[in-house]
């Protein structure tokens, strides 16, 4: 046994609303891995893309706020949502080499930026937690079940800022989920972009984006999709109605938060995993595996 | 671009401005030599009416005018695809951000307008809340932008699924945000650097 692992943790809003299966499954599954994970109190929210689509200086400064918050809670800072992990990681990229716009940020936020090392669930569990010891922790392996991997745009890009796996051909949430015994598929879209949050504005774009994800992964043959980010769920579950209506295509293709499926496999009860907030639900597919 | 007449002289070349797009993205717009890749692996490009590439030449040629008074700009994802594969460092989507955030503060001309909609809603949430609050950020899209029905048929299904909260709590540490907005306004107001 290594040494106890513990982290300070970042939600991000989605965790606490429409996201919430996510934090209470990450939640679930560092009690049974016995990471220790202490919630940051009253941070803020990131400022996400609309933030930094039209006001950087801004969005570096949210981000640094809640980077000088998290300090005060010991362990690396945990990450659960791809996008705020992006966020948190490009301000501390754009920091490092630029004394102006450090500047600038301090004064905005009144206060320095320490130093925090910013890491996403992924990273934890493949790297510091490690491969073979969650295989170890594996009590119900999920074998037979097929999953395809969905990365979506901000877990491996722009190279210089995730540093998460390689940019162009990932394999770390295969390796993960590997850890299980599930299957994984090869398919064709699972660095592509599910239209983000064109949810509020445009939904037309992510009928088509999010739906050209869930035909490739139907035609790979997988049983469900596994996200990492609260934003690619809310648009491959919660529109997935709205897309098999526009398409005329029946998925029926559940959509797991790469937490519920370590965590049901880690042995925590299906019952304590949010799979009854999904719009799709996963029960009928977990029932047919044997894995309820 | 077919059949367009291009008007190319000094007066039309504001070159001025592209060197504010660079300032602000740190990156170079004359690196570009037109390979064409940002625009292949484009998600959005059939939804822009000038793809990135394209957004690239009309800034090279100080034909930025083109650009805002378009939706291109406002249809980027910021998915980074274009960053991560130019093979000679144009960082594209540091561009779109400098694009959006001239055409915002100039009020810009650009026809979009429900993507500039949800965004001052989602940063008005920030400053108000000091986190999003879903219900309403969606709601008072729905009012602002005209659509009243839009999404009618997913509130229930989110809200019954515990995914949507009716109220929401301020953070208790709100003025430290509140503080934040009010120096970079005080920034903006006594330099035209930020």
């Amino acid at each position: 046994m290594k040494n106890i692992l513990t982290y300070s943790y970042y939600p991000g809003c989605s965790l606490h609303a429409s996201g919430k299966e996510y934090d209470i499954s990450t939640r679930g599954l560092f009690k049974a891995l016995k990471i220790g994970l202490k919630e940051v109190p009253d941070w803020f929210c990131c400022g996400a893309t609309p933030a930094h689509n039209v006001d950087e200086l801004l969005s570096l400064s949210l981000c640094a706020k809640n980077l000088s918050l998290a300090a005060e809670v010991k362990g690396d800072l945990a990450v659960a949502c791809a996008a705020c992990f992006s966020r948190l990681k490009t301000t501390q990229h754009r920091l490092a080499d630029n004394p102006e716009k450090r500047k600038q940020v301090e004064h905005a936020i009144a206060g320095s930026v320490p130093e925090k090392k910013v890491k996403h669930l992924l990273e934890i569990l493949a790297k510091d937690y490690g491969l073979e010891q969650l295989r170890e922790a594996v009590t119900k392996p999920l074998s037979g079940l097929k999953v395809a991997c969905y990365y979506g745009c901000l877990l491996t890009r722009p190279p210089e800022v995730p540093e998460l796996d390689c940019t162009e051909a990932p394999t770390i949430m295969e390796r993960v989920i590997g850890a299980t015994g599930a299957e994984t598929v090869a398919w064709s879209h699972r660095l592509e972009c599910c239209g983000a949050n064109f949810t509020l504005s445009r939904p037309g774009v992510v009928l088509k984006l999010s739906g050209d994800i869930l035909a490739s992964a139907k035609a790979a043959g997988a049983d469900c999709l596994m996200v990492a980010c609260p934003l690619c769920h809310g648009n491959l579950d919660i529109r997935q109605a709205e897309i098999e209506e526009a398409t005329g295509i029946r998925y029926n293709m559940p959509v797991f938060y790469m937490t519920q499926l370590l965590a049901l496999a880690a042995g925590v009860p299906a019952a304590k995993l949010g799979f009854d907030s999904m719009i799709v639900s996963p029960l009928p597919l977990l029932k047919e595996k044997n894995l309820l | 671009m077919k059949n367009t007449k291009m008007t190319l002289s000094t007066e039309t070349m504001n070159l001025d401005f592209v060197r504010k797009v660079e300032a602000l993205s740190g990156s170079s717009v004359r690196r570009c030599f037109q390979c064409g890749k940002c625009t292949a692996g484009c998600p959005m490009r059939s939804f822009m009416e000038h793809p990135p590439n394209r957004i690239m030449r009309l800034l090279q040629l100080g034909q930025w005018e083109r650009i805002l008074a378009g939706r291109s700009i406002w249809y980027c994802a910021s998915c980074e695809t274009c960053s991560t594969r130019c093979p000679n460092k144009v960082d594209l989507a540091a561009i779109m951000d400098a694009l959006r955030k001239l055409s915002w503060d100039a009020n810009g001309p650009s026809k979009e307008s429900y993507v500039q909609l949800a965004n001052r809603l989602f940063i008005e949430n920030i400053k108000t809340y000091g986190r999003q609050y879903e219900m309403r950020l969606g709601a008072v899209f729905n009012v602002k932008s005209g659509q009243f029905l839009k999404d009618l048929l997913l509130g229930p299904k989110l809200l019954s699924r515990g995914k949507l909260k009716m109220f929401h709590s301020k953070n208790k540490n709100i003025t430290e945000i509140e503080n934040i907005f009010n120096r970079i306004e005080e920034m903006r107001k006594n330099s035209s650097k930020f």
